[in-house]
């Protein structure tokens, strides 16, 4: 099993290798672009090999280098975890990436600071191979923290627009309360098990784990922008385009779901942190369905499918379904990233419109984005023996016959479909009808950069959950027979879904849109969230640390109780004291009754 | 003045002084404090005007009536044990008595009104060996019957010395009042641990007199007596700032400077006698002082007050003034802290 | 110890004998080989102390903070350079002196092993730091800060003096060394009470403490560069260290009276990082996170477990570098706008784009980022008040969101956005400036590496 180790190390070492090199005369030339792709692409080629050899074999290993330190009884090292999870997430995600550079080649062409970007990504890359083969719970906040810096910076790329500054200080502070729940989860594992080892927390006698895995609840919340803390997610589509397609697709959102699905030993043990992840995702993924159904901005309505079905991973995990959950990760990595892609593709076509409503008849001018474009949406709809299908109708079919809670099971079919009409909502505006463009336009696809990575992606959107699906070891017994209408449930409601949605259009297409129903507001306001969220909590919270904390306490209570009352005082008392009128007579007065009251005291108590 | 006859006081001045240290008769000692008293006021009136006038009409009043009341302990000590001989004086009374006579002379509180004013009414010089020189005299005495002294007397006499010299010195711009009320509070200190450790005492005084007669001499030689011309000091003397500047802030006590050292060995002192309350009220009514002195040094030292131009150069002239005394004071009265055991062999 | 001492004395002749031209290079050179001797002591062989003399002993709690102490020294020579390029040579000269003095006086203070020693020279760095707030800081308000940070810190002291000739008297000597072996246990008495917080309160003074901390902003707004940086560096941590240090003595007092103090620390924390959310003043920004990262130390050093004393002494060596070198960056702004306020050099990343990148990683640093020693700081301080109190990570939680928040808020406000024109013309920064941000962060980068040597004696 040399081989197997030394070639993920090779793999991590190489992505390392760029990074390094910025220090030197490469990094200002023109082909460090170029360089760092094909780093990434070898990359991936050499990760299939212990991929290969992990789903031949089944064997996992745990790669322990480099004492870090001892703290006491606990011993920190960098130590690689190379299981089912991390094994097959390396080359999907360096696959990914690879395609997403290549991309970004095109897409950011015209970038003064294009070397930077790369290094950028190749680092946001890094991070997240780190978070994913961590064998420690440090080691994996080394990971955590540094995607969410990364994605800091990525989103905050055109750090010109104020907008993408507030984006990326959004994410960041999102991110920043679900850190707490894992550092909160981290100090228990200290305190209570003396380790930061996965597994020796897994082997450990456990009674009551409810802290820390509702700690990492809210760290993964944060991070895979679960209900509450999602609105970071569609505002990080202030980043260039290859930005979010990385991080919507293999890196950064997923990383919340890793989480669990890392700990799920733990989380099998307790009910309640199951129940929780259940209801907790199925309200995102209804919540976040809603919201994509009104928006125009067609960014925006891929970032809130990523969130739905980032929603739908978490009910995943919440049946106590880790293996699916890991493989819609992968599968939903494939179509996620050529959906913005192809979303880039034309956004760059045409001058950098977002708004769907100003495209349409994009078929004509984009046909290979079209195709891509339909078969992404398709296989995100979970359309039979696309990508998509493999780990979405497995997900729902678990869901169907497993005892769960009927309400969020409700929940999920409802946002199922609801991605249907979504997905036909981007199809129809952008794809279909006349062009809405401005005329003067003048756009191709004819870029071996652009066109290479999307058919890369769309071959992987077609076949990649095919292959996955088979090395997926099951878990739980799988239900051997059901009804009939459970198992085509899942179809039935995406159908229903497309149908409706059509229909919908068609029907309301030459319709005058008189005034916008309730619903209407709540989809496209999504929610109000941003309005109460965004508006009211900061206000209130800036405005307390304004007035109490600085005006109130410090510049007011603080000053006057100390420093201001003391000196008043002493100047009061010093004016009492030194205004003497120079005359003789009465400093005599005063000597003689001090001389008197001394004397009487002295003889008297003395 | 002539200086024959200048001499002539001077001498007559410093042999009051030195009687009283020397005596050990009370008459002689009580002629001391006359001799010296009646001998100083014609120093006060050194450059004749009415300021200097009044100031000595003060001078002498308070004086002489200290000693009238000194000379009634003595003879009321002498009634109840008949002799003349300085030993400690074994009746309340007169030990009393001689308490107040000699915290009057020495101008602590409630007796010390007349000491700024008399301090402000005359020159420099005279200010100087006011503050420092005519404190030997009775310090000397009162260290002589210390044990005998009433203790509650005497603390609440310091207490409130320290806190009058404190509050009276952050209204003032005037430099002899400040100083004035500095001696007030060192007098405070000299007294409190009077009654536990007299030696501590006189090395108190010891470094009081240094650090005031470095101040003063300072003063002196940039012939400044408010706060206003302190400021104007850096444009002629640039050095002499931050000497002035450290030599505030040893009289203040500040840690690494000579004058933290009497406070150290008496708060230890007080502290070693189960004190805790008095030695931290003590402490921290210092911080007034000190405050006034920071005030000092900020016109002096830390700031740059604008001048008009034709004063600004001022330093290119050689000041002709003699100043032997100045660099072994300044280093005295900063410095001395490192040498502390040696001077507990006073102990 | 006088192989440390006697150079740094000797630097005050060669500041004064060098040829004009050549002070600054001259000191900074020397400087840093003086460092270097320091550095030999983090090799602590055993457990015990490294006793240099009589009066002087390091461990393995106050040689990080010496090696901190005599790091600084050089950086805050560069530092000043520019903002002193226009005073006459002499006054560059005491300049110099000063702040040679008064790493002279930080080094015997972190060594003394006598306590009263320890307070003589711990109150005698309030001297050239006051004169240096004073006298080379800018505004007209330097004065008044001046008067603030030397009553705030004395008034604090005065009753510690108090309290270690008291306890002198009753345990016969106050040499660490001896009466780490000596076990006082303090009854709980209204006397032990006040003669804890007599012993404690100088220390929560200097740390500060919240309540106690409004001589902090000031004096770091008004303070010249190297002043901020000293301050900030250096002798905010003499709080810590004096804390650590007189906790042996007061125990086990201090299970019971922690709690106020431990209550007032967190809640301050909050408080105090929410009024960095607020400020438009650069320099008073960061001097509030001072302020709130202390906060995390008093509180670990007040649990008083090994955990947290690790904690304490990583997080304030950790903070020693960031904050000096967000002062730094501060300053380099200062000195091209000549102003604090943060919307006046908004957009810096257009012109100085190298600049941008230190903003960035101290910024970094400053919020804890993994693997930063400032993290290993912090994650020891959240994980053992989380063993002592589960609600603490409540507020620690809010404060590690909130650091996060002004920390970025600071980058974005000052690198971020569109620049505005009356910055067009500012001038490149100068090697001595990166070199200098490139120094800060060099060691923080390498102590990641080996956290152990600043984790202190209980590690």
């Amino acid at each position: 099993m040399n081989l197997f180790t030394s070639s993920v190390i090779t793999t991590l070492l190489m992505l390392t290798m760029p990074i390094m090199l910025a220090s030197t005369s490469i990094y200002k030339s023109k082909l460090y672009p170029e360089y760092v792709k094909t780093t990434t692409s070898y990359a991936f080629v050499i990760s299939t090999v212990p991929m290969m050899m992990f789903i031949y074999s089944g064997q996992e290993m745990i790669i322990s280098n480099w004492h870090w330190m001892t703290i006491q009884s606990v011993k920190l090292s960098l130590s690689f975890k190379l299981d089912h999870f991390s094994m097959i997430f390396m080359p999907v995600a360096l696959f990914i990436t690879w395609s997403i550079m290549e991309f970004s080649m095109w897409y950011m062409n015209s970038d003064p600071y294009i070397n930077k970007f790369f290094k950028y990504l190749l680092m946001f890359l890094v991070t997240m191979m780190i978070l994913v083969t961590a064998n420690n719970l440090f080691q994996l906040f080394i990971g955590w923290e540094g995607v969410g810096i990364m994605s800091f910076l990525l989103i905050g790329w055109w750090y010109g627009r104020s907008d993408a500054n507030t984006a990326a200080l959004q994410a960041i502070l999102y991110n920043r309360i679900g850190d707490v729940g894992l550092i909160m989860a981290m100090a228990w594992f200290l305190t209570n098990l003396n380790t930061w080892d996965l597994q020796q927390i897994f082997m450990a006698d456990h009674n009551n784990l409810n802290m820390p895995l509702l700690g990492l609840l809210l760290a993964a919340a944060g991070k895979s922008a679960q209900f509450g803390l999602h609105p970071w997610l569609p505002s990080a589509m202030e980043g260039p385009t290859p930005v979010s397609a990385l991080l919507h697709s293999s890196t950064m959102v997923v990383a919340g779901v890793f989480l669990l699905i890392r700990f799920h030993p733990l989380i099998e043990q307790s009910a309640m942190t199951q129940t929780a992840i259940l209801c907790l995702g199925a309200t995102t993924t209804l919540f976040t369905a809603i919201c994509a159904l009104t928006q125009n901005d067609i960014k925006k309505i891929i970032a809130f499918s990523t969130s739905s079905q980032l929603g739908l991973m978490m009910v995943t995990i919440g049946i106590n379904q880790p293996y699916l959950a890991f493989l819609h990760i992968c599968t939903h990595a494939f179509f996620k990233a050529m959906l913005f892609m192809c979303s880039g593709s034309i956004i760059h076509s045409l001058n950098d419109e977002q708004h769907i409503r100003k495209m349409g008849g994009l078929f004509k001018m984009l046909p290979l984005t079209t195709t891509s474009l339909v078969v992404g949406s398709l296989a995100l709809t979970g359309m039979p023996f696309l990508t998509g299908f493999y780990s979405k109708d497995p997900i729902i079919e678990t869901a169907n016959t497993s005892y769960t809670n009927a309400w969020a099971l409700m929940l999920t079919l409802t946002a199922t479909s609801m991605t249907a009409a979504y997905s036909t909502r981007i199809m129809f505006f952008t794809l279909l009808g006349q062009p809405r463009s401005n005329p003067t336009v003048m756009s191709s696809e004819n870029n071996p950069l652009l066109i290479n990575s999307i058919k890369r992606l769309l071959v992987g959107s077609i076949f990649a959950g095919y292959l996955m699906f088979y090395s997926i070891p099951p878990t739980t017994v799988p239900q051997t027979t059901m009804p009939h209408y459970l198992k085509l449930t899942a179809l039935v409601v995406t159908l229903l879904g497309f149908i409706v949605a059509l229909e919908l259009t068609t029907t309301s297409h030459k319709l005058k849109f008189k005034y916008t129903s309730n619903l209407f507001k709540f989809s496209s306001l999504l929610g109000y969230f941003p309005a109460i969220i965004h508006r009211f909590m900061p206000s209130i919270g800036l405005s307390t640390s304004q007035k109490l904390a600085f005006t109130l306490m410090d510049s007011t209570w603080l000053e006057n109780v100390l420093p201001k009352s003391i000196s008043y005082f002493h100047m009061k008392s010093s004016t009492i004291i030194s205004n003497q009128k120079g005359l003789i007579k009465l400093y005599f007065l005063s000597f003689m009754i001090t001389l008197a009251l001394a004397l009487t005291m002295i003889k008297y108590h003395g | 003045m002539k200086p024959l006859t200048y001499i002539t006081i001077m001498t007559t001045m410093m042999s009051g002084t030195m009687i009283v240290l020397m005596s050990s008769h009370w008459l002689m000692i009580w002629i001391g404090f006359e001799m010296n008293m009646l001998a100083f006021i014609p120093i006060l009136m050194k450059n004749f005007n009415p300021r200097t006038m009044e100031a000595s009409t003060k001078y002498f009043l308070t004086q002489a009536t200290a000693s009238m009341l000194l000379m009634l302990g003595i003879t009321i000590n002498l009634m109840l044990s008949g002799q003349w001989t300085v030993l400690k004086p074994s009746n309340l009374t007169s030990s009393s008595l001689m308490t107040i006579a000699l915290a009057m002379k020495l101008g602590m509180s409630p007796f010390h009104f007349w000491v700024p004013e008399v301090t402000q009414g005359t020159s420099l010089p005279s200010g100087m060996i006011l503050l420092t020189w005519q404190k030997i005299a009775p310090l000397s005495i009162l260290y002589q019957i210390a044990p005998s002294i009433n203790s509650g007397l005497l603390a609440t006499m310091a207490i409130a010395s320290v806190l009058v010299g404190g509050w009276g010195g952050l209204n003032q711009t005037q430099l002899r009042k400040i100083l004035a009320y500095s001696s007030i509070t060192h007098m405070g200190w000299m007294a409190i641990i009077m009654m536990y450790n007299p030696t501590l005492t006189l090395l108190n005084l010891a470094i009081y007199i240094t650090m005031t007669l470095g101040t003063f001499m300072l003063f002196i030689h940039n012939s400044s007596t408010t706060t206003l011309s302190l400021s104007h000091t850096w444009n002629k003397l640039p050095l002499m700032t931050s000497m002035i500047l450290m030599l505030m802030l040893s009289l203040g006590g500040l840690p690494p400077l000579s004058g933290f050292v009497p406070k150290w060995m008496i708060i230890q002192e007080l502290t070693k006698n189960d004190m805790i309350i008095l030695p931290m009220f003590m402490a921290m009514s210092a911080l007034l002082n000190l405050h006034f002195y920071m005030r000092l040094s900020y016109t002096t030292t830390l700031t740059m007050f604008p001048s008009t131009n034709n004063m600004k150069m001022k330093w290119q002239f050689e000041s002709m003034k003699k100043t032997v005394l100045l660099p072994p004071l300044i280093i005295l009265s900063t410095m001395l802290l490192p040498v502390t055991p040696m001077m507990i062999i006073l102990d | 110890m006088l192989k440390i001492i006697i150079p740094t004395i000797m630097l005050m002749p060669l500041t004064w004998m060098s040829k004009p031209n050549m002070i600054w290079i001259n000191t900074t050179a020397y400087s840093l080989l003086i460092n270097l001797i320091t550095l030999s002591f983090l090799n602590q062989s055993n457990d015990n102390n490294l006793n240099l003399s009589l009066l002087f002993s390091t461990d393995s709690l106050s040689t990080p903070l010496l090696a901190l102490t005599t790091w600084l020294l050089p950086l805050m020579l560069m530092a000043s350079q520019h903002h002193l390029s226009k005073e006459p040579l002499t006054r560059k000269k005491l300049y110099i002196t000063m702040l040679i003095s008064l790493q002279l006086l930080l080094i015997m203070t972190f060594t003394a092993t006598e306590l009263i020693m320890f307070y003589i020279l711990f109150e005698a760095t309030l001297v050239p730091t006051l004169i240096i707030i004073t006298r080379w800081g800018n505004q007209t308000e330097r004065l008044n800060a001046g008067l603030y940070f030397l009553f705030y810190t004395l008034t604090g002291s005065l009753p510690l003096l108090i309290a270690l000739l008291h306890m002198q008297n009753n345990m016969g000597t106050l040499n660490l060394l001896v009466t780490q072996y000596m076990t006082q246990t303090l009854l709980d008495s209204w006397s032990n009470i006040f003669l804890w917080l007599a012993c404690m309160t100088a220390f929560m003074v200097k740390m500060p403490l919240y309540g106690l901390h409004l001589w902090l902003p000031k004096a770091h707004v008004e303070a010249p560069i190297a002043g901020s940086m000293v301050l900030a560096a250096v002798l905010l941590k003499l709080g810590g260290y004096g804390m650590m240090r007189i906790t042996t003595l007061l125990n086990p007092l201090t299970n019971f009276m922690a709690y106020p103090f431990m209550m007032l620390s967190l809640w301050g924390m909050i408080m105090t990082s929410s009024i960095c959310l607020r400020q438009t003043d650069l320099k008073s920004l960061i001097a509030y996170s001072s302020v709130s990262h202390m906060a995390l130390v008093i509180v670990a050093i007040l649990i008083q477990t090994p955990w947290s004393y690790m904690g304490a002494t990583a997080l304030m060596i950790a903070h020693g570098l960031t904050s000096s070198m967000l002062f730094c960056l501060a300053n380099s702004n200062y000195e091209r706008t000549h102003s604090r306020i943060m919307i006046l050099t908004r957009g810096l990343q257009t012109l100085l784009p190298l600049m941008a990148m230190w903003w960035l990683l101290a910024s970094l640093t400053n919020l804890a980022l993994p693997p930063t020693i400032n993290l290993i700081g912090e994650l020891l301080v959240v994980i053992t008040s989380f063993s002592w109190s589960n609600i603490t990570i409540t507020l620690m939680g809010a404060n590690i969101i909130i650091t996060a928040l002004y920390s970025l808020y600071m980058l974005t406000m000052t690198q971020r956005g569109k620049y505005t024109h009356h910055i067009k013309n500012i001038k490149p920064s100068f090697t001595r400036e990166n070199a200098l941000m490139a120094l800060h962060l060099l060691p923080l980068l390498l102590l990641s590496l080996n956290p152990k040597v600043i984790l202190g004696p209980l590690c």
